[in-house]
């Protein structure tokens, strides 16, 4: 049996950040690049997008580690955070851009992938309560969930996947995270 | 708190940390963030509840230049400490690939990139890219209040040279939400920057737009534009 390595530790990885510690965030990037492309890169849908987006976030997190503030959520979900508004800021921002012809192909395009954020939920288990309240809501409603959080889909996008109408989809969305809450206290 | 603002606290923290707010929405909840407690501990606990899904997205292993490129832009002297201004939306790539890519809203990218990298406190301010309705090449950036302390000024910053034909002339106007026409700004130099007090504007609004028109060597006779439109965009607040 392999020795288990110290887990890594998020917040010391942001306090030697914000002492001006250049190894520190190139430890982070290190531990958590991977892991931080693949959720910008779901959310912006292109490779040079999504390193563009994580290049942006590491330049935040260098200058904002100073404010990560550890009663307030992990070292670990800050990093996340970060990267995701990045993300979905420059998604929100480019759906203004893209024509609405070029969005349904790279939607379609998208879906091919096969990568669905429904299909993966089915195979996570290991979500704790998160989990077990998804699964109280009905497909309509965590799909609905899902593809927001994970593929960045806004409710037009969402409403398109699943072949609703878009009044429908944001009241799944918001009866949705009403009746997460309510299970997750 | 009564149970309808509640709710809405609920609604606007829940939205933002899922995704699906309109970017404008988006860039009030980041603007309100710093200073709404109550805000601030709703997307905290929301931020907290749906973080697990992250892990639903595959990993993907960055390119070998990607960390060069992050250590390059961090760890050169000059970009560094300057955490803000111009400095940060120009040294964004994320930016100028959207601005490439085309699109009248570029502005709206310009705004996010802005309010994200900006954390320190300043007061509200206003950007504004303006194209070229054509190519939407960027010819322009509006620059209003905000950042750099008494901000009280309008500035007009030209990214590069316009040609103007003989006897025209450049003339810059702004047109709110519910105004029935565009105001004059003035007539501009093709390639210099233009100062306006603040103060002696009506007061800015989002999506307030911008434009720059070609009009009879001393201005447009009828006080509306008449000339084309050579470069267009759209006020967005930043923080």
């Amino acid at each position: 049996m392999p020795a288990q390595a110290a887990p890594y530790d998020y917040e010391a990885a942001l306090r030697a950040c914000a002492r001006g510690e250049q190894q520190a965030l190139h430890g982070l990037y290190q531990q958590e690049a991977r892991y931080l492309l693949g959720v910008a890169l779901r959310i912006v849908r292109q490779r040079a997008l999504a390193e563009d987006v994580l290049h942006d976030a590491f330049l935040s997190i260098w200058r904002r580690a100073g404010s990560f503030d550890a009663t307030r959520g992990t070292g670990k979900g800050w990093i996340y955070v970060v990267v995701r508004h990045q993300a979905l800021n420059v998604a929100r921002a480019r759906a203004h851009e893209v024509s609405a012809d070029e969005d349904s192909v790279e939607t379609l395009l998208h879906q091919r992938q096969g990568h669905d954020a429904g299909d993966a939920y089915a195979l996570q288990a290991d979500m704790g309560r998160l989990h077990d309240c998804l699964g109280h809501l009905d497909d309509a409603k965590r799909n609905s969930i899902l593809y927001a959080y994970v593929d960045g889909c806004s409710h037009s996008e969402i409403a398109q996947r699943l072949q609703a109408p878009l009044g429908t989809v944001k009241a799944w969305v918001k009866r949705g995270l009403a009746a997460l809450r309510e299970c997750m206290g | 708190m009564n149970s309808h603002e509640e709710d809405e606290l609920q609604r606007l923290a829940s939205e933002y940390v899922l995704g699906t707010l309109e970017l404008a929405e988006r860039l009030e909840v980041e603007q309100r963030l710093p200073l709404d407690a109550a805000l601030r501990d709703a997307v905290d606990a929301w931020e907290r509840r749906l973080h697990p899904l992250a892990a639903l997205a595959p990993p993907e292993t960055p390119s070998a230049q990607l960390w060069p490129r992050i250590s390059a832009s961090l760890f050169t002297p000059q970009a560094v400490r300057q955490a803000g201004g111009w400095q940060a939306w120009w040294n964004s790539l994320a930016f100028w690939r959207i601005l490439a890519g085309g699109g009248l809203l570029a502005s709206a990218a310009l705004a996010v990139l802005v309010s994200v990298q900006l954390q320190a406190p300043a007061g509200p301010g206003y950007l504004v890219v303006l194209v070229a309705p054509q190519d939407k090449s960027p010819g322009w950036v509006v620059q209003a209040g905000g950042r750099g302390g008494k901000g009280r000024d309008l500035n007009l910053i030209p990214l590069g040279p316009t040609s103007v034909p003989q006897q025209k002339a450049l003339q810059f106007w702004t047109k709110g939400k519910d105004w029935g026409a565009p105001v004059s700004l003035g007539l501009v130099k093709p390639g210099q920057s233009v100062k306006l007090p603040l103060d002696k504007l009506p007061p800015l609004q989002p999506d307030q737009l911008f434009e720059i028109t070609l009009e009879p060597e001393t201005g447009s006779p009828t006080g509306r534009p008449t000339g084309p439109v050579l470069y267009i965009g759209r006020a967005v607040k930043v923080m």
